[in-house]
């Protein structure tokens, strides 16, 4: 290929990562939930049509490496041009059943010529409790409603019928219908934009443009792994208990570098487990993914290049590629929080790391009937990030699978009945080191009703450890009313009690001046 | 008529720009920037004056876009500044919103907050949603005051929960600072952006806290030097698109941090509709980045917040995006073997490698020199195109490219960046750039337009005369306006209550500028949600209408059918304006210029009309490229 035959088709490559922004602007654009709108909790994708991941668009990590699963899952059902399909199950391309997958064949002139996805995190897909994130499953259908890869629409006719069992299966159904809409809107647009590049430039240039914008990624991942070592890194850490014992659960990865290709093998990893810390396979992917461009390339275009230089490695019914049929909600904000940190830690062994941030998301909910009727509020907390070779960690952030913001205290003391009585920096948490970690938070809140809780954390036992000398940040707590509770708890509050949460500090990196 | 000559003065990262506008005389004025910038900006009047013919004693009014308030904040070079606050919230500013300043660099940290954490004072008080939780003692205020006058500091932002409903605590706290410390400047939020939002409200007011000794000491410099030279005292632009009163601008310091960009868009919206364009994207391209805005159906489009140099600011700014493009931008191979063309700027200094101050690096500019697409000498500055060809034939080297067709790759992937990033400013915001006309000013900004058009399928670009100091004559054709908001967090049927509240909103704006036209706006939504919609609000400051009116724009953004939940108004808004002045009309013949591939010379910027366009210049002197077929 000559020089200008690649400069063009890096030209029209650019324009097909174009369309995946462009979706993902549009989706969050129109949304009606504030999930999506204000959190960002989304992403979007463009594929070619065998299903090769071309590019894509996302805010969380956690969406990055699952949406290839989801476009495999609807081409082996049998999606047909121009039609779109719905999924959520986590065992057929799935993560958790709140992120909602819609999938579009793009038929051009002459054959098809791409498929479009979004994923979106819709606020309440039915299940057990409210917000579809209980604490306390055992069991997916616990979770919520069950979509399995389902034919949703062909051409602009979207099937009613679908579209009534999943609002049926909602405890908000109008917004649900608002964010399908909002999805379904990105697609078209998606279509749209494709159809009027492939006029312009022709779909054989346009197929040659996608081939070689994931070859092209390819050869970045490469790259990036030849300049590490060759050699084996191994990686270790647990999860204190899944929320039905305290029992420890085994969070094992070996890395093995040899030359451009990179193996990443979960093997030594717990059994899966009775609570819901399970990760089907595309969340453990997922971790993978973000954790290669941390420690390789953070400008890594996320494109299926990546997957052909990183296999991936996870026994059958482990912790991390876990049975159909098991719960699965903490294993998404959870579990894939400590496979970053084993992973970031193999890798701190072949090239300079921060050490561990706080490797939870500290997910709070709390729910029950105020004075203005049913609510429900769900938080994450950030932490203390690692300190590393560029510095000490930041304070008070999320710092690896997530990054959606928090509520004001305004806006929630407003919505709820319950009062913050301290929002702030826990001093001394983090790990002392040449670059110590970043604080934890301190969030402390009062219900002013009675109410029901819930309480899904880590990293309440072992603080997150240091690296290269440094001390480990201090781990975090839990109180009800000055008493500790557990890291995982569901339970009853009455007027007045007091919930604090003490995220973690993030570990230290080398040893600290004496 | 001896007073009514307009001045308008811009400061830019180079250069600073005077437009005089005085009866039919009409010049302009172009001197390098100066540290101090009052001194380049009598220097750039001084020009322009005498080009126009006129006399300092001939202008009635000085406007001023400056950008001494952004480069403070960009560069942390602010004033020592204290937070006074809520107990138990003192870390609100580090806090900020809890996500992460870089997705996948880690030790990436936000920008440090204006106000360092050795200057955080809390107090015992507390509000809630409907009023005291915990009353503010009488010693405790004195408590406070003593503190603060033992800090080594310039200024206090005063910022406690709920104030923008329930003021009367923070209020307390600041008369008697205000009395006890005179010499200090005291921003209280609830006066400065009265918005629940506690982290975008407390950012605000710090911001305008630390910026405010620092605008206040250039502004007395600037009227200084301007009444020696018998100049007016002068008007500022704010974020906003307005103009503000000197006294005004130098207590709202934080109204000012886009006075820049703000004053060019203003500009090229004025000439955009003399050539008879009401919707329009703008392109604003320098040398080292390139601001984006969307105009509809002639007004430039405004949103509600911001963010400057990593700082929420709750305040309505014209919605101007900055797209890290510009005629610096850098061209590179990266490791997996694509040409690549910025982020990294070579700037002002060294620049381009053409401009042979020391540049070695190959940018979007070396690739127009060696292309010939811009005139030998640009201001003081003689182009070398033999550097030019050095730089981007070692670059082409690597990819077995001539020297030329290496210029032509750096441009079209220069290009195909900027049009994507073009196209999703748009989509964000719920356009379609195709129906629109490209209007592209600022030095790189015609040079480029065509190709990115082409990219976006739009088929015609508009490159106002006076391309290259539109933000100067921006600043002479501005009016006047005043954002006012004020958060209520009512039921929409709470008409008695929403009125009164948007009465005295109403009030408010009178008072600030009288006998101004005004319009009023709500931020509603339906109980529940998270997010609000900023709906027109025809009727007020009478009662109804509110509700019919935010479920139809409801439906209209979102879709979706009858919706009868409850509504909720977050906030009421008021704009009072009083209007600007037409551009001055120098009326010539309409040109047909001819097909491309051509090049175009203008005053302070060069237009590259491609094969496929071509090119002719309409009565009012706009330069007019339309794609041909």
């Amino acid at each position: 290929m000559s020089g200008l035959d690649a400069i063009g088709l890096q030209v029209i490559g650019g324009a097909l990562r174009g369309v995946a922004e462009e979706m993902l602007a549009a989706l969050v654009r129109s949304a009606s939930s504030p999930n999506i709108t204000e959190r960002r909790d989304a992403s979007s994708a463009v594929f070619d049509p065998s299903g090769t991941m071309i590019a894509q668009a996302s805010a969380i990590p956690v969406h990055l490496g699952a949406l290839p699963d989801a476009v495999s899952a609807v081409l082996g059902a049998g999606i047909a041009a121009e039609e779109t399909w719905i999924l959520n199950d986590p065992f057929a391309g799935g993560t958790h059943l709140p992120d909602i997958t819609l999938v579009t064949l793009v038929a051009g002139a002459v054959g098809s010529l791409a498929i479009v996805a979004t994923r979106a995190h819709h606020a309440d897909v039915g299940g057990m409790r409210p917000g579809s994130m209980p604490a306390d499953s055992r069991e997916l259908l616990q979770e919520g409603l069950v979509i399995p890869p389902t034919r949703l629409a062909i051409g602009d006719e979207v099937d009613a019928g679908i579209v009534g069992i999943i609002l049926a299966n909602s405890r908000t159904p109008a917004e649900r219908r608002g964010d399908l809409g909002a999805q379904l809107a990105a697609h078209r647009l998606a279509a749209k934009t494709l159809r009027e590049l492939a006029e312009r430039v022709g779909e054989v240039q346009v197929a040659a443009a996608g081939a070689a914008f994931i070859e092209y990624g390819e050869r970045r991942v490469r790259a990036a792994i030849a300049a590490l070592p060759d050699g084996i890194a191994r990686a270790r850490d647990v999860l204190e208990g899944d929320g039905t014992t305290d029992a420890e659960i085994e969070i094992a990865v070996t890395i093995t570098v040899a030359g451009d290709q990179l193996t990443v093998d979960f093997g030594g990893c717990s059994a899966q487990v009775a609570g819901n810390l399970n990760c089907p396979i595309a969340v453990t992917r997922s971790a993978v993914l973000f954790a290669v461009q941390v420690a390789l390339d953070p400008d890594l275009p996320a494109s299926g290049g990546t997957l052909r230089a990183v296999t991936v490695i996870a026994p059958e019914g482990s912790v991390v590629n876990a049975l159909p049929g098991a719960a699965v909600v903490g294993g998404n904000v959870e579990t894939s929080s400590r496979l970053v940190d084993v992973l970031l830690q193999a890798f701190g062994q072949l090239t300079p790391m921060p050490a561990c941030g706080q490797g939870t998301m500290n997910n709070l909910t709390i729910g029950g009937v105020g004075p203005a009727g049913p609510f429900t509020y769900y938080e994450t907390i950030g932490g203390g990030q690692g300190g590393g070779p560029d510095g000490p960690g930041p304070s008070g952030v999320h710092v690896a699978m997530s990054n959606t913001m928090n509520t004001p205290i305004e806006m929630l003391e407003m919505a709820y009945p319950i009062r913050v009585q301290a929002y702030r920096l826990r001093p001394r948490s983090g790990g002392d080191g040449a670059a110590p970690g970043g604080l934890g938070v301190e969030r402390r809140l009062t219900v002013l009703v009675p109410a029901e809780a819930s309480i899904i954390t880590e990293r309440r036992r072992h603080g997150p450890p240091g690296s290269s000398g440094g001390a480990p940040g201090r781990p975090g707590r839990n109180l009800l009313n000055g008493v500790e509770l557990p890291a995982k708890w569901s339970g009853r509050l009455a007027a007045g009690d007091e919930i604090a949460i003490f995220t973690p500090g993030g570990g230290g990196y080398g040893e600290a001046d004496v | 008529m001896s007073t009514t000559g307009r001045v308008g003065v811009d400061v830019g990262g180079t250069f600073t720009d005077a437009v005089v506008v005085c009866g039919e005389r009409f010049g302009v004025g172009k001197v390098p920037t100066t540290a101090d910038q009052s001194v380049g900006v009598l220097a750039a009047i001084a020009e322009a004056l005498r080009h126009a013919g006129c006399q300092a004693s001939d202008i009635g009014q000085f406007a001023h876009s400056t950008t001494t308030a952004t480069n403070a904040l960009l560069e942390g070079a602010v004033a020592r500044t204290a937070l006074v606050t809520t107990a138990g919230f003192g870390d609100l500013l580090q806090l900020r919103r809890q996500n992460r300043a870089s997705l996948y660099r880690l030790g990436t940290h936000h920008p440090p907050p204006v106000v360092r954490d050795s200057d955080v004072i809390e107090v015992n008080e507390r509000m809630g949603p409907s009023g005291v939780l915990l009353p503010l003692s009488d010693d405790e205020v004195a408590r406070v005051v003593a503190a603060v006058a033992n800090l080594d500091v310039e200024a206090v932002a005063v910022a406690f929960l709920f104030s923008f409903a329930n003021p009367e605590h923070e209020l307390r706290v600041a008369a008697a600072l205000r009395e006890a410390l005179p010499h200090l400047r005291i921003s209280v939020s609830a006066e400065v952006s009265p918005t629940v939002r506690e982290y975008e409200r407390f950012s605000t007011t710090a911001v305008d806290a630390a910026l405010a000794p620092i605008l206040g000491r250039y502004l007395e410099a600037l009227t200084g030097r301007a009444r020696a030279e018998g100049l007016p005292e002068p008007t500022i632009m704010q974020s906003n698109g307005g103009r503000l009163y000197l006294a005004e601008a130098a207590s709202h310091a934080v109204w000012t941090v886009l006075s820049g960009p703000a004053a060019g868009v203003i500009g090229a919206a004025a000439l955009a509709e003399q050539s008879g364009v009401a919707d329009a994207l703008t392109l604003d391209m320098g040398g080292t980045s390139a601001d984006v805005a969307i105009i509809s159906s002639g007004r430039v489009q405004r949103r509600q917040e911001t963010t400057i140099g990593g700082h929420a600011v709750s305040l309505p700014v014209l919605d101007i995006t900055a797209v890290s493009a510009g005629g610096g931008s850098v061209a590179w191979i990266d490791p997996g073997g694509a040409l690549r063309v910025g982020p990294r700027s070579a700037g002002a200094r060294p620049g381009p490698a053409a401009y042979g101050l020391g540049g070695d690096e190959p940018t979007l500019t070396d690739a127009n020199v060696v292309l010939g697409r811009l005139p030998p000498q640009l201001g003081d500055i003689v182009l070398d195109v033999s550097r030019a060809r050095d730089v981007v034939g070692r670059l082409g080297a690597g990819m077995q490219l001539t020297v030329e067709a290496c210029a032509e790759a750096m441009l079209a992937i220069g290009v195909a960046q900027m049009a994507r990033a073009l196209r999703l400013v748009s989509v964000e915001r719920g356009t379609d750039p195709r129906g629109l006309t490209l209007v592209a000013f600022g030095g790189a900004g015609p040079l480029h337009a065509a190709q990115v058009a082409d990219q976006l399928a739009m088929s015609r670009v508009l490159v106002p005369a006076a391309a290259g100091g539109l933000a100067a004559l921006g600043l002479v054709l501005a009016g006047q306006r005043r954002d006012l908001v004020q958060s209520v967090l009512l039921l929409a049927e709470a008409d008695v209550a929403l009125a009164d509240a948007a009465k005295a909103l109403g009030t408010r704006a009178e008072a600030q500028l009288p006998g101004a036209s005004r319009r009023w706006a709500a931020d509603c939504r339906y109980v529940g949600q998270r997010h609000e919609l900023t709906t027109p609000w025809a009727q007020a400051p009478g009662v109804t209408g509110l509700g019919d009116a935010f479920r139809a724009l409801h439906r209209e953004r979102f879709g979706g059918g009858a919706d009868d939940r409850p509504i909720e108004v977050v906030s009421i808004r008021v704009v009072a304006e009083r209007p600007g002045h037409p551009p001055p009309i120098v009326a010539q013949e309409a040109v047909d210029l001819g097909p491309g591939p051509q090049c175009l010379a203008l005053p302070g910027s060069t237009v590259w009309v491609p094969k496929g366009w071509s090119g002719r210049r309409d009565a009012v002197g706009g330069i007019w490229l339309e794609r041909e077929g």
